[in-house]
């Protein structure tokens, strides 16, 4: 009986919470840093804490530094719910990010209404809320967004294709993949291709040669894949080791950079908002050298969309003013309009009505075994996001 | 079960004395002032440790029924996750097809619960040990999958969203109206186990427990009782996965993974077999865990770094947490409290008296 | 002619890994949960051993299995020799927190992320074609010749060596065989050694081919199922229900729904457990101790 009392009086007084700096922006971040999702989500959060770390190294915004809470919820619903609990309530945070699986989505969103703080989504895929007209709290930097991606991929297929195209989609068994390989397939339908086979893929599949095995026999000659980067990649070695010799094109996810080069295959290309840092371009160099002066786990082209989410943080931060709260925060998001010097297409512009982008731009990369290195197929398209 | 009295001079004469949860006066006094400590955290704590302590007492409520089934009961289940999991998704379900209140969702979630706890339980009649470990095991996974299933199907891409409870046309939402009911809540079922354990099913359980076979013998229905056993066991479970739901507001199948199930048996074992107070403790410790070593990790130099390792660590250290507490303490967090007990009591002497000498 | 290949693979695979809990069941009783992370395992010391022995990839995957071994021999000497005449429940759970520990370990030294260990070895994996129109890849080929050669040698081993006969001894009344001057011990952390070792090809192989990370583990415990349908205690029961469950699985696959992978081998369990729930080849018993 005693001990219970004991217990619960020790748990009260070990978990003082941090004295919060008052001088200071507070942001919290939740994201799967490790577990199953935190190959895609966790170096975003690394690159938005380089990026911070560099701002307040030279002084940070209006003279003040940012204090950045990042919270790890190994992409699930019930933890990342109880982290944005606590950065919502106990550290009073102006604004939440979040980079984790959709499925983290729903809680959060719940919680950020109820304290009626800004959510911007960075790393995690873009929720159809963002786009217009969007819901008042929830904003995303992410290069990835439903429906976009689908729809740019089949036009850069139809426009390559030499020959009728019969094409292929495989997708994981998580509910937005499914949804937007759906989607692709009636467009592909619509657009004059014929849909040949559709496979959904468990997460945890030791051996993807059964479903590759499927996908071959239908005999597609252009196959999309929009999933998590696993399932992409390893369909495709499988459908190789299958003899199959058709045309693979999927979503660049972070880890695409450093898999081409691996794959080394000239028919594998990766379509993208993000460019590539084989481009070395002036702000790749930046990020490289800043990785390498950080000592970051990750590779350094890994770090852009985390960069992306720093270089609009700023702009949100600086144009909010001090003392900034939450609905200053929000306010000054609803109007941003941010350069991502060469990183993304163009610029990340945010209004009452769209939480996106105004227009969302793909480039496609593959390797080219001519130059044995990765080389743009088709630059940069642009599409209004109405 | 009597057990001895701690007092010197208390003599109990009669057999409700004998069964009665609370006799002497110490007893008496120290339970006021535990449930007036826990009426009044509330009005001390920050939301934050009012979000730990109804996490406790959700995990209190499952860890007290696996407690039932696996302590007292013997059969080892490995289905835990799966039963949360359904009566989660009863909420989940009913609120969304058919925007059923939660009188109507509770009582259905504790029915499904008992049905699948007649399912997991049928293995039970045939196998023992090992065997029945692992058929509950593979219940779990088909659950999951039909749970996932309906998610995909029924396009609840990102999981079911539940509302808060309505009372009165009131939504239940602070944190304090929570922290109350799932005290309550926990509470009841600790009552619930407590009289189940001290009336004929409880004997009947313990029986079974040591020998099957002897069981039969003396007239225990051994079929009915294994079944009773994984009934309650299962119905308690999917009323803590509903509570569960509705705290949460959310409903995914990702949250009912087998990790879950290995901290509900980390909280039978590690609290204590064959004891409720076991059950309690091992609730609080395993629910506090990951945020003990989440301070600690913090408390080194060098803190931000190292939050990408804390799930790493977390799971590394909880497995070596394990392993310790079963190689050298195998009557877990109970087995310390008596020993720290008895030293007191016993003091200055270091042994109790032998077996066959009362007194 | 494509899907006797992929059974085949597959069922190479499983069976593979299922003689590992075969054999610690069959000595002394304990069911192994932390097989897949012990597998895993394998394949990460692979990975680093790759990266120190880069131009001599032999010598990289011997090194590779002889540190499996030493695993198998520490796990067992550190800390199941204590859990010996304990309770069922206490063993599994113990080995399941061997299995947790070993996940965050893994992490903790290699990071979450996918690693290639064909790439740092410098192999390649093409397909090669066999009869019919079927191709496999190279490292798959090499899965089922090693599975063969795996079991040829264990049941050699067992049946005429004579620290086999020993195994199988101290597996069917530990207390006379202790009598008869067997060390129960030395034993215990053969199997155990073993057990590592085969799990250790295993995943080493799923590495090679397909890449290597934290999903292994699900592989592990999806071969639990082959073993308990084969009987726990019968290697060539072993192989059998990984045919059987390889079968049902790619099967189930190909002509029902591909989702249905992850859940088949449990149905296929299930069934098993229903109906005889002993397996194929095993012993009857009653398990009285929990």
């Amino acid at each position: 009986m005693l001990a219970r009392v004991l217990a619960a009086a020790l748990a009260a007084a070990a978990l003082v919470c941090s004295a919060n700096a008052q001088d200071a922006y507070v942001i919290g971040v939740t994201g799967a840093l490790t577990g199953p999702a935190a190959g895609t989500n966790g170096p975003p959060i690394e690159g938005l804490r380089l990026y911070v770390d560099r701002l307040n190294a030279s002084g940070g915004i209006n003279g003040k530094k940012i204090q950045l809470t990042v919270l790890d919820d190994q992409g699930e619903p019930s933890k990342a719910a109880a982290n944005a609990k606590r950065l919502l309530t106990q550290e009073n945070v102006s604004l939440l990010v979040l980079s984790s699986l959709s499925s983290t989505f729903a809680p959060v969103i719940a919680e950020t209404r109820r304290a009626n703080v800004a959510l911007m989504l960075m790393g995690a895929v873009c929720p159809k809320e963002v786009y217009p007209p969007a819901d008042l709290l929830q904003f995303c930097t992410t290069a990835y967004a439903g429906g976009y991606d689908s729809r740019a991929t089949l036009a850069f297929i139809k426009e390559t294709a030499k020959e009728p195209v019969r094409i292929g989609f495989a997708a994981m068994a998580i509910p937005l993949s499914r949804g937007e390989i759906d989607y692709a397939e009636e467009q592909a339908k619509a657009m004059g291709m014929t849909p040949v086979d559709k496979e959904v893929i468990p997460p945890p599949t030791a051996d993807y040669t059964p479903f590759a095995t499927k996908l071959k026999d239908a005999n597609p000659n252009w196959i999309f894949s929009w999933a998590p980067w696993v399932t992409q990649v390893k369909t495709f070695e499988a459908l190789r080791r299958l003899g199959w010799e058709g045309d693979y094109i999927t979503w660049a996810h972070i880890e695409a950079e450093s898999e081409l080069a691996r794959l080394k295959d000239g028919k594998f290309y990766v379509i993208g908002a993000n460019s590539l840092f084989q481009d070395n371009l002036p702000i790749h160099k930046q990020i490289v050298e800043e990785a390498k002066k950080a000592n970051i786990r990750y590779p350094a082209e890994q770090m852009t969309e985390g960069w992306i989410g720093g270089l609009v943080l700023e702009a949100v931060l600086k144009a909010g003013g001090w003392p900034a709260d939450a609905a200053k925060v929000r306010a000054a998001m609803e109007n941003v309009k941010v350069d991502t010097q060469g990183l993304r297409g163009g610029p990340i512009e945010w209004s009452k009505e769209n939480h996106f982008r105004t227009r969302q731009y793909y480039r496609v990369y593959r390797w080219d075994p001519a130059k044995s290195a990765v080389a743009v197929t088709k630059d940069w398209v642009a599409y209004d996001v109405k | 079960m009597s057990r001895s009295p701690r007092a010197s001079g208390y003599f109990r004469t009669s057999y409700d004395q004998d069964l009665a949860l609370v006799q002497t006066r110490l007893e008496r006094t120290s339970l006021g002032v535990f449930i007036v400590a826990l009426l009044a955290f509330p009005l001390i704590a920050s939301p934050f440790q009012l979000d730990l302590a109804c996490q406790v007492f959700l995990a209190s409520i499952g860890s007290l029924s696996l407690m039932l089934l696996t302590g007292y009961a013997g059969q080892i289940s490995l289905g835990h996750a799966g039963l949360l999991a359904a009566g989660a998704f009863t909420v989940g379900i009913l609120f969304r097809e058919a925007n059923a209140p939660f009188w109507i969702t509770l009582p259905a979630a504790a029915a499904v619960g008992g049905l699948l706890g007649i399912i997991f339980g049928l293995p039970s009649l045939r196998l023992r040990g090992l065997y029945l470990a692992v058929s509950t095991l593979a219940l779990h996974f088909v659950v999951i999958y039909l749970g996932g299933e309906y998610e995909a199907r029924r396009g609840f891409s990102t999981g079911i969203v539940i509302d808060p409870p309505k009372l009165g046309g009131v939504s239940i939402t602070d944190a304090r109206a929570w922290y109350f009911i799932l005290l309550g809540a926990a509470a009841a079922t600790l009552l619930v186990c407590l009289n189940l354990l001290r009336a004929r099913t409880g004997r009947a359980w313990r029986a079974l427990r040591t020998r099957e076979t002897v069981a039969e013998a003396l007239g225990i229905g051994v079929a009915s009782y294994k079944l009773l056993a994984f009934v309650i066991s299962s119905a308690a479970t999917a009323v803590a996965g509903a509570l569960f739901a509705y705290y949460r507001g959310f409903v995914s199948v990702e949250a009912f993974s087998l990790f879950l199930t290995i901290q509900y048996l980390a909280m039978v074992i590690i609290g204590g077999m064959g004891s409720l107070l076991g059950a309690l403790l091992g609730a609080i410790f395993v629910t506090l865990f990951p945020y003990i070593i989440e301070i600690g990790l913090l408390a080194l130099p060098g803190a931000q770094r190292h939050a990408s390792l804390l799930f790493a660590m977390n799971y590394a250290a909880f497995g070596l947490v394990m392993i310790l507490f079963l190689m050298f303490e195998p009557l877990g967090l109970v087995g310390m409290w008596r020993r720290m007990q008895s030293y007191f009591l016993l003091w200055p002497f270091k042994h109790r008296p032998a077996a066959g000498s009362r007194g | 002619m494509q899907l006797i290949a992929n059974i085949t693979v597959l069922a190479a695979i499983y069976a593979l890994l299922a003689c590992g809990y075969v054999l610690i069941y069959r000595v002394s009783r304990v069911m192994n949960m932390a097989h897949g992370e012990l597998a895993m395992l394998g394949a990460y010391l692979l990975y680093t051993t790759a990266s120190l022995f880069a131009d001599h990839p032999v010598s990289a995957i011997a090194a590779a299995l002889v540190l499996s071994l030493t695993v198998g021999v520490l796990v067992y000497v550190a800390l199941m020799r204590k859990m010996t005449g304990q309770m069922v429940l206490a063993a599994i759970l113990t080995t399941i927190a061997i299995g947790i520990l070993l996940r965050g370990v893994i992490v903790l030294i290699w990071s979450a992320s996918q690693q290639h260990p064909l790439q740092v070895l410098k192999f390649s994996n093409p397909s090669i074609e066999l009869i019919g129109g079927a191709r496999i890849s190279t490292c798959a080929a090499l899965m089922v010749l090693a599975t063969v050669a795996v079991y040829g040698a264990l049941f050699a081993f067992l049946r005429f060596g004579r620290w086999g006969m020993r195994l199988r001894a101290a597996g069917q009344n530990p207390l006379l065989a202790a009598q008869r001057g067997i060390n129960l011990n030395a034993i215990y952390a053969l199997a155990w050694a073993l057990s590592t070792l085969t799990g250790s090809i295993a995943g080493m192989l799923i590495a090679l081919d397909s890449g290597l990370d934290q999903t292994m583990v699900v592989i592990g415990l999806k071969a639990f199922a082959p073993a308990l349908v084969g009987g726990l205690d019968s290697l060539l029961g072993a192989l059998l229900g990984a045919v059987i469950v390889a079968a049902a699985e790619v099967l189930a696959i190909h002509y029902i729904d591909p989702l249905l992978s992850d859940v088949v081998p449990f149905l296929v369990l299930i069934a098993t457990l229903i109906v005889r729930p002993w397996g194929l080849f095993g012993t009857r018993e009653e398990l009285d101790r929990v």
